[in-house]
């Protein structure tokens, strides 16, 4: 015998089953309209990747010098990949921050936090905001990359950060400058090598604006990442 | 006392027949209460939930809280517990992230209490909000303010975690209950979540519920 709780969940139920089918259908056929961009289902088909699909991604940014990963993405530009390799990498700068910082000497040691709000501006900026500016630019310029496949080449190019994330926890300066020189190095070549193939078909001038502007906001995240996050060396 | 009840399915109510004990008392007075009580659902008359007083109101919300989260917390996944967790509540999530963000931000360990009591709150909700979005995005057929729900009830064992981290000084015990505490967490909201995403796509929606809770514990541990 119940108490009402069974007939509210069956009513609950039914509206569940009722929205959840409205939702199949309507992910079918595709959102158009002003603000079609506010609704989930705008975005389901760019989740459309498996576990697989996204270590075979990530594999693909750490040799960037066989331009396979714009072939693998271009026809199914995946969100889930920049999302969370940046919340990762939030996750892992505040722990390796903290663990730095770790000092064996003093009872009842204070921790920073506000590397986390820090962190998160600075990566869904750089990991948003410029493929937003990149696309405008190459959209004006006549290349023919989408919003979405650029989103998804930056954010994984975030991925090497995260071995180089790890790494920082030694404390040597020189070590550190090394890697961050190396994390440089092969964010920019994997995004320039991979956006290669588009940009030959422009001419020299705008080609050099194009990887200008990748380099430039590779170089600023890397140096924001060194002085910000890690320059805290103890004795 | 005897206690006998019938539904009425006609008028959706309960009639029944309390026996009270005959009272004794010294004067010899034997009183035989009999007391014929009409009990309808409190959600269908609303009037009658609101001329009750606040305790008995707020005990209700309480009673409620504790049993989902003796649902979400104790991962059998039965189906009891599943339609329980269907009335999904935001009362629960909310306690709970009030008590985090408290204890972490009283605790004598920083120098930045407001700071932190902002970072947990922000974390926990919008972090909640993410992780659901992500699982509907995958393709996954889950209610959002019932995965809020779930994932804001397993977020007990950690403020567990953290109310003993605040007794313990030993670093390696304080470790080693807080990851005790993550993993009890995890398991729990796995083990519902799990249940509603396609299979290939299984880790892509696992892995931030995973990440969410990491970041909570490390929370718990580091302040």
């Amino acid at each position: 015998m119940d108490f009402g709780i069974q007939n509210q969940t069956d009513e609950q139920q039914q509206a569940n089953k009722e929205s959840s089918n409205q939702n199949v259908n309507e992910g079918n056929k595709k959102q158009t309209g002003f603000c079609a961009f506010l609704t989930v289902e705008f975005y389901t088909p760019y989740f459309n990747v498996t576990e697989t699909d996204v270590i075979q991604r990530i594999q693909g940014t750490f040799l960037p010098l066989k331009p396979d990963f714009l072939n693998l993405i271009r026809g199914n530009p995946d969100l889930w990949g920049p999302i969370w390799i940046n919340a990762t990498l939030i996750f892992m700068i505040t722990a390796i921050a903290n663990l730095r910082q770790i000092d064996e000497e003093k009872e009842n040691q204070s921790f920073v936090i506000s590397y986390v709000p820090q962190a998160t501006a600075l990566l869904y900026i750089i990991a948003f905001g410029t493929p937003l500016v990149l696309a405008a630019v190459m959209k004006f310029l006549g290349v023919d990359l989408s919003f979405f496949q650029t989103i998804c080449l930056y954010g994984y190019s975030m991925s090497t950060l995260l071995p180089i994330t790890i790494l920082c926890y030694f404390q040597n300066e020189l070590f550190l400058w090394l890697i961050i020189v190396y994390g440089f190095a092969n964010s920019s070549l994997f995004l320039i090598i991979n956006l290669k193939e588009e940009l030959d078909k422009l001419q020299i001038q705008k080609k050099y604006i194009i990887i200008g502007i990748v380099v430039t906001m590779q170089l600023s995240l890397y140096l924001f990442y060194k002085l910000v996050f890690f320059s805290y060396v103890t004795e | 006392m005897e206690f006998e009840v019938q539904e009425n399915q006609a008028n959706n109510s309960i009639q029944g027949i309390i026996n009270l004990q005959p009272q004794v008392n010294q004067v010899n007075q034997v009183q035989v209460q009999q007391q014929e009580i009409q009990i309808k659902q409190t959600d269908i008359q609303v009037s009658s939930t609101l001329e009750e007083s606040v305790a008995v109101t707020l005990l209700r919300d309480l009673r409620q809280i504790g049993i989902k989260l003796r649902c979400v917390l104790v991962p059998t996944m039965s189906t009891d517990n599943a339609r329980e967790l269907r009335n999904w509540d935001l009362w629960g999530p909310l306690v709970f992230c009030l008590m985090l963000a408290l204890t972490l931000s009283l605790s004598g360990n920083n120098d930045d209490g407001p700071g932190i009591f902002a970072t947990i709150f922000v974390l926990i909700w919008v972090g909640s909000f993410v992780v659901t979005l992500n699982a509907q995005l995958l393709g996954g057929k889950v209610s959002f303010f019932q995965s809020v729900c779930v994932l804001g009830y397993c977020v007990f064992p950690i403020n567990l975690g953290a109310l003993f981290t605040l007794f313990f000084q030993f670093f390696y015990l304080k470790m080693f209950l807080v990851i005790g505490c993550f993993l009890w967490s995890t398991y729990s909201a796995v083990g519902f979540m799990k249940l509603l995403i396609p299979e290939q796509k299984r880790i892509l929606a696992l892995y931030p519920v995973i990440l969410f809770y990491l970041f909570l514990s490390w929370f718990a541990l580091i302040v």
